[in-house]
């Protein structure tokens, strides 16, 4: 290659297409959103069902059965504060596309009355 | 943490973020084999009632039902939105998931394929003064930065292609078929190939594989994903040479390649740079050489379904494809013939929607 020793920065984030307010399908804009909330939801779900299979997978394997001590589990404060940013977090990836398209008036809109048909 | 490989694909960083990507191919599985189906059979049959009781009119012979009215009777069923919203969703899911898992190894990824760079420079050719035409630069399916905008974005391209293709090509299954499909010269003389529009090099390596002794080349404008093409060359043994650049002004010679590929690029260009395209490909075939097509389909002999044309119409739209359109509606065929080419259709191949071209430059 004959660009010897060049480095290549990778941005954070970067994507017009899927960042803004994105595209609005309905004439009302709270059906895109609930749609978007419904389908993270749904990931989530899923997520954290295939995470439980696989830690049962591993206990079973270590012939482990914690699930009385799951129930008496009591967090310190840490543990509190951890799970409550990661609570958060899961609030807002599921909800968050009622803020990203807070009204229908948006540039992103492509519902076939405003195209004319 | 390194999570290995699932095969030769990559494996996301998290176990959470597998199980993300993996329900996000399910729902896309759900809406694209199960959805789409069921809105197509419902639009054109409300389009079969519209033209009967005259809400649309019947083309001449010949003719076909314009687009406005396809898509103003398909508007009135209220699967079409939310099926619009589903796959528009649906992919923008894909590209945030993959993009924020790989960047958790991203300063291994860079280091990896400078790695790779210091071992084989001479198989990985990039000119330093060379820029994307803005053309080229558009987020195509909405991946994050395009083919050329991302340093990251041959890794991301890879698994977020794994889910577009619902895992039917994570060990490269579909460009192997493709390149076991490129149609040989009559003389079987196969020294110098070219996969044009190569990506990260999936068809690349495999014509490698069936042609062990030939010069392999793969060519495209995106150095991230060039980069990243060589990088899983190099790691996989396959010596074949990745070169920036673009596909209408490649720099090789005249009559340089036996054979040339290409899988899904025309529609990807503007018009009159697919017929650039197809005039530098003539030019860089040997007589005698072929250049194997497959691509989207053309609607220049109206087989292309009224449901198929409000797909693409909304896959131009909303996937960010903005040239498919036109690809769609072009003569693609003449093009190639007007350019020299003899046209005739290749072998079929499992997906059904691609259509196959065998353009052969005549050998006198």
């Amino acid at each position: 290659m004959n660009e010897a020793n060049k480095t290549f920065d990778v941005p954070q984030s970067l994507g017009n297409e899927i960042g803004g307010s994105g595209r609005v399908y309905f004439e009302n804009v709270v059906i895109d959103n609930l749609i978007d909330a419904l389908l993270e939801l749904s990931a989530a779900v899923w997520t954290h069902h295939d995470r439980v299979l696989v830690l049962e997978k591993v206990l079973a394997a270590k012939d482990i059965d914690v699930s009385a001590e799951i129930e008496m589990h009591v967090p310190d404060d840490v543990e509190i504060a951890a799970r409550a940013a990661e609570r958060d977090d899961y609030v807002q990836r599921i909800f968050g596309s009622f803020i990203r398209r807070p009204t229908g008036d948006l540039p992103g809109r492509q519902t076939q009355s405003e195209e004319g048909i | 943490m390194d999570r290995g490989q699932i095969g030769i694909l990559p494996r996301p960083t998290s176990l959470s973020d597998e199980s993300y990507l993996e329900f996000v191919t399910s729902f896309r599985k759900f809406a694209i084999q199960r959805g789409f189906p069921a809105l197509a059979t419902i639009g054109e049959a409300a389009l079969g009632e519209a033209l009967e009781n005259g809400e649309v009119a019947r083309p001449a012979e010949g003719k076909e039902i314009p687009l406005f009215d396809i898509k103003r009777v398909f508007a009135k069923i209220p699967l079409v939105p939310t099926w619009q919203r589903f796959v528009r969703s649906q992919q923008e899911m894909m590209w945030r998931r993959t993009r924020e898992s790989f960047m958790h190894n991203a300063d291994q990824t860079m280091r990896d394929m400078a790695a790779a760079e210091a071992s084989h420079p001479e198989r990985i050719h990039v000119d330093p003064d060379f820029v994307p035409p803005e053309y080229t630069r558009c987020e195509i399916h909405c991946q994050p930065g395009g083919y050329t905008d991302d340093p990251l974005g041959g890794l991301v391209f890879h698994y977020g292609t794994k889910i577009f293709y619902e895992g039917a090509n994570d060990q490269d299954e579909l460009h192997a078929e493709l390149a076991e499909k490129t149609t040989l010269p009559a003389d079987d003389r196969v020294e110098r190939i070219l996969d044009i529009g190569c990506s990260i090099g999936q068809a690349t390596t495999v014509l490698k594989d069936l042609h062990p002794s030939a010069e392999v080349w793969g060519l495209d404008v995106g150095l991230p994903m060039i980069r990243y093409a060589h990088m899983r060359a190099v790691q996989r043994d396959k010596n074949v040479h990745f070169k920036q650049a673009l596909a209408e002004e490649t720099g090789f010679a005249d009559g340089h390649f036996d054979l040339v590929l290409s899988y899904i690029l025309f529609h990807e260009v503007p018009v009159k740079k697919m017929s650039d395209i197809v005039a530098e490909m003539f030019r860089i075939l040997r007589p005698g050489g072929t250049f194997s097509i497959f691509e989207f389909p053309n609607n220049d002999k109206g087989q292309v379904t009224p449901s198929y044309r409000f797909m693409i119409d909304y896959d131009s739209k909303n996937n960010c494809e903005p040239y498919s359109p036109g690809f769609v509606q072009s003569d693609f065929r003449g093009i190639l013939e007007t350019a020299g080419f003899v046209v005739e259709a290749g072998p079929p191949v499992s997906n059904p929607f691609l259509q196959s071209l065998v353009a052969t430059k005549p050998a006198t």
